[in-house]
């Protein structure tokens, strides 16, 4: 019926749309460590989508911006989260680890932190189908806007849409800080990917400007953590129910 | 140039193409399963073997089974002879009994020969055939909706719902490739497939232990000519299945675009290439991946579900 756009913009789009499913797999994976890899693969194809519009509408802003982006969100923010969870209570590195001062305060990097995993409020089949139906009110909204004269198709500004929406849905549905984090940093992503096709010439200054917030909601979230497990013992926010007066 | 083949020759490759290179596909997947394993595994030809073995030995049916028992494997495999006839196996231009069905024709058929399959299985009264039928009454219940979805892709995509049709589009463009909603739709089938063909992660096709069988338990009552039946059955819906993934969805390359010998022999070594493919990807997942337990299913279904409605939701903005 309606004939294929071009090999650039079906390559956007079909990125964009992976980018989405990845965002379903956070919204479904049980551990921490993974949702991080999830994040970071997400940010990657941020970075190629860039680059495939950088090379569309010879924009060469584009690449540095992919380089940096790639560089923050794909190496540090992942880095930086994965140092900051914490294990599991009462374990700590081995114990020369700790003589050395290297490890503090037991933090470990490789166990899972706790509360994370049987985080969800909704049994899994019954989460997909909500956030399908959160993807479609993200999809058919901002695909509603008719915005006209985009080289890149209204599609993966759709997808954003969607995108968007089911990130809240991640950081509704689970139940603990570590996802939510996630969740709200992948949100940043899906308004990435909506400012780079909406507006792809959008000056460098102002598109690194909003990568460094990110930074600030990396550190504020770090802290949010950090806090909370100190305080619960625990990533899980069904703990702060008591709290209720 | 040498004479064309008639018509009527071309259709029955396509049923014989299918009937005799499926097992030779089964045989390809198992040795290629066996080989990532760091085992010698079996013959490519073993299952040709199986089935002539099968052939030669005594059938029974339990006692008060009605004749529906032993007529339901002989129907299954007219309903799995007949799909050839529907989709593109060796044409890249539809044959006159191409418009016989559409898409939903073919689903129709391959629901029946699973429905006669089924209600033999009751008929015996064995439990462990009943819960093998039962069990996949169940679960294609819930990939059905997945299916639905990918023929909505299809009629968008080409305002029809004939097979030929999609793979024209596939072909004329690029742009028609990499498009997402293609993507996505061709993920799903193959999700589907996966679960259709009892591989894992949905089902173990070469288990033995009763409790997680879906599909393969359901022939546990029939012997001899009628077993072989049944297993040359599944081995058909494999091919069909995959060729239906490879020369609609993924690859319709390869095809005769003429009635020439040349060009339908060439067509008929590109599938089997092309479902061989394929099979490597189904071997590879077999391998690294664990059966999910029966109540993960649902979950594997929805995540195909995702891919079909998403690819669909991208459709109606035109770009996708």
């Amino acid at each position: 019926m309606d004939p294929a756009p071009g090999v650039y913009v079906g390559v956007a789009n079909a990125l964009a749309a992976v980018m989405l499913l990845l965002e379903f797999g956070m919204l479904r994976q049980a551990l921490a460590r993974d949702q991080v890899r999830l994040y970071a693969a997400q940010s990657a194809l941020i970075s190629v989508l860039a680059v495939v519009i950088a090379a569309d509408r010879g924009l060469p802003d584009l690449y540095a911006l992919a380089a940096l982006s790639g560089g923050l969100k794909v190496v540090a923010v992942p880095y930086v989260l994965r140092r900051l969870l914490p294990g599991p209570p009462g374990r700590r590195g081995p114990g020369w680890l700790s003589r050395l001062g290297q490890d503090p305060a037991g933090w470990r990097r490789r166990d899972e932190p706790p509360g994370v995993a049987g985080s969800h409020t909704l049994s899994p089949a019954s989460a997909v189908l909500a956030s399908i139906a959160l993807a479609a009110f993200g999809f058919f909204c901002l695909g509603s806007l008719r915005m006209g004269g985009l080289t890149v198709a209204a599609t993966a500004l759709a997808i954003a849409g969607a995108m968007t929406f089911v990130a809240f849905g991640l950081m509704i549905i689970r139940r603990d800080v570590a996802s939510q984090a996630i969740g709200f940093f992948s949100l940043e992503n899906a308004i990435s990917l909506a400012a780079l096709v909406v507006a792809a010439g959008l000056p460098l200054i102002l598109e690194t400007a909003f990568l460094f917030d990110l930074l600030v909601a990396v550190v504020v979230f770090g802290m949010l953590i950090r806090a909370h497990h100190g305080a619960a013992g625990s990533l899980s926010t069904a703990d702060l129910t008591r709290l209720k007066g | 140039m040498s004479a064309a083949l008639p018509i009527p020759v071309i259709q029955l490759l396509q049923v014989l193409t299918v009937g005799l290179g499926a097992p030779l596909v089964m045989g390809f997947i198992a040795a290629v399963e066996a080989r990532l394993q760091g085992r010698r595994g079996p013959r490519i030809l073993q299952p040709y073997y199986d089935l002539a073995k099968l052939c030669r030995k005594e059938a029974l049916a339990p006692a008060g089974a009605s004749w529906f028992f032993l007529a339901a494997p002989l129907i299954a495999v007219a309903a799995y002879l007949t799909i050839p006839l529907l989709i593109p196996v060796l044409t890249s231009f539809p044959l006159p009994l191409g418009y016989m069905g559409d898409i939903l024709g073919g689903g129709f058929l391959l629901a029946l020969a699973s429905f006669v399959v089924a209600t033999a299985a009751l008929a015996t009264g064995s439990p462990y055939a009943q819960l093998g039928a039962s069990r996949a009454k169940t679960f294609s219940a819930i990939t059905e909706p997945v299916v639905l979805f990918v023929v909505f892709t299809v009629a968008l995509l080409t305002g029809t719902d004939l097979p030929y049709a999609l793979a024209a589009t596939v072909r004329s463009s690029a742009g028609e490739v990499i498009r997402p909603a293609h993507l996505l739709a061709s993920a799903a089938l193959f999700m589907v497939i996966l679960h259709e063909t009892g591989r894992i992660p949905v089902e173990t096709h070469t288990g033995t232990s009763e409790f997680g069988m879906i599909e393969e338990a359901r022939a546990f009552e029939h012997s001899g000519p009628y077993f072989a039946l049944l297993k040359w059955g599944s081995m058909l819906k494999q091919l069909i299945l995959l060729t239906i993934l490879d020369n609609v969805f993924l690859a319709p390359w390869g095809l005769a675009a003429s009635h020439q010998p040349g060009p339908v022999a060439l067509a008929i070594v590109a599938l089997l290439a092309k479902a061989g493919g394929v099979g490597v990807v189904v071997a590879v997942i077999d391998d690294s991946f664990a059966k999910l337990r029966l109540f993960k299913i649902t979950e594997y279904a929805s995540a195909a579900f995702l891919l079909a409605v998403i690819g669909v939701f991208t459709l109606y903005l035109g770009g996708g």
